[in-house]
């Protein structure tokens, strides 16, 4: 990082994004509540996303876009199916904690 | 250099407020401050050239995926939930080392790294960003991934719907 840099290099949106999916990780390890749970996986995907955005500036190619709005689509069902779980446990009046959710039952 | 203040503000932006999701407990304030981060992820976008990848993160994200948490929430109500005993906490040191090694290795591939122009001036681009570049990249090169994109979306509403019948008759409901 020389002053002499009008622009910001790449390398920095990549540290951007691996601090935010590093803190996604953590949430993840961290949390048992499965609300939070999913809100950690939101920034590991954002963090992705800032990721190909960045790289499609750094070939010229609009690839990276193409596929951060495939993330955001894919983002979306996952929050679906995610929390229509967590409604569908809730309802059984189970306790939300993702570590006591042993048992399957088809 | 206005540049560089606006990427030092959104990307402080970004990194406290992703410290405020996983370290606030109670899901409302979580939800708060993801819209936060999602907003200055936006920036970061615009900043890099891509404004319709920045308009959907705001409209689609910061929108209708933090209103459908928000809406769940306020369905399941703010319980206090009880501080329970836990079960995984011999190998809770694990996720923390898993955490750090990632950190150590994406350090470590970043730092050695021989990517020409990683630490320089960016190179100007041309029209990679617009919503006419990319429409025209969907159409010509990325038609089969644009379907299945639908086919998900259709594949995760029908399953949130089978999830909603099959909770509503475990409580004897039709």
């Amino acid at each position: 990082m020389t002053s002499t840099l009008n622009g910001v290099p790449l390398g920095m949106y990549l540290a951007v994004s691996g601090a935010l999916f590093l803190m996604g990780l953590a949430g993840v390890m961290i949390r048992r509540n499965p609300l939070l749970l999913l809100l950690a996986v939101e920034l590991m995907l954002n963090s992705a996303n800032i990721a190909l955005v960045g790289f499609s500036r750094y070939w010229n190619v609009t690839d990276g876009h193409i596929f951060a709005l495939v993330v955001m689509v894919v983002a979306a069902a996952e929050v679906v199916i995610g929390l229509g779980l967590v409604v569908a446990v809730y309802r059984q009046r189970l306790a939300l904690d993702i570590d006591r959710m042993t048992s399957l039952r088809g | 250099v206005g540049e560089q203040i606006a990427f030092g503000l959104a990307a402080g932006a970004t990194l406290i407020f992703g410290a405020l999701v996983i370290t606030l407990k109670r899901p409302f304030q979580a939800t708060v401050s993801l819209i936060g981060c999602l907003a200055a992820v936006a920036v970061l976008f615009v900043l890099l050239q891509a404004p319709f990848v920045a308009a959907i993160q705001l409209i689609v994200y910061a929108g209708a995926i933090v209103v459908l948490f928000l809406f769940v929430i306020a369905y399941l109500g703010e319980r206090p939930t009880p501080e329970l005993d836990n079960p995984l906490a011999r190998v809770e040191a694990f996720g923390w080392l898993a955490v750090a090694a990632l950190a150590l290795q994406g350090a470590l591939v970043l730092g050695m790294s021989n990517l020409p122009g990683l630490w320089d001036e960016p190179r100007p681009v041309g029209d990679i960003g617009s919503p006419e570049a990319i429409g025209r990249s969907f159409i010509d090169d990325y038609i089969v991934p644009f379907e299945a994109t639908s086919l998900a979306l259709v594949v995760a509403a029908v399953g949130a719907v089978l999830l909603a019948k099959r909770a509503v008759r475990a409580e004897g409901g039709r």
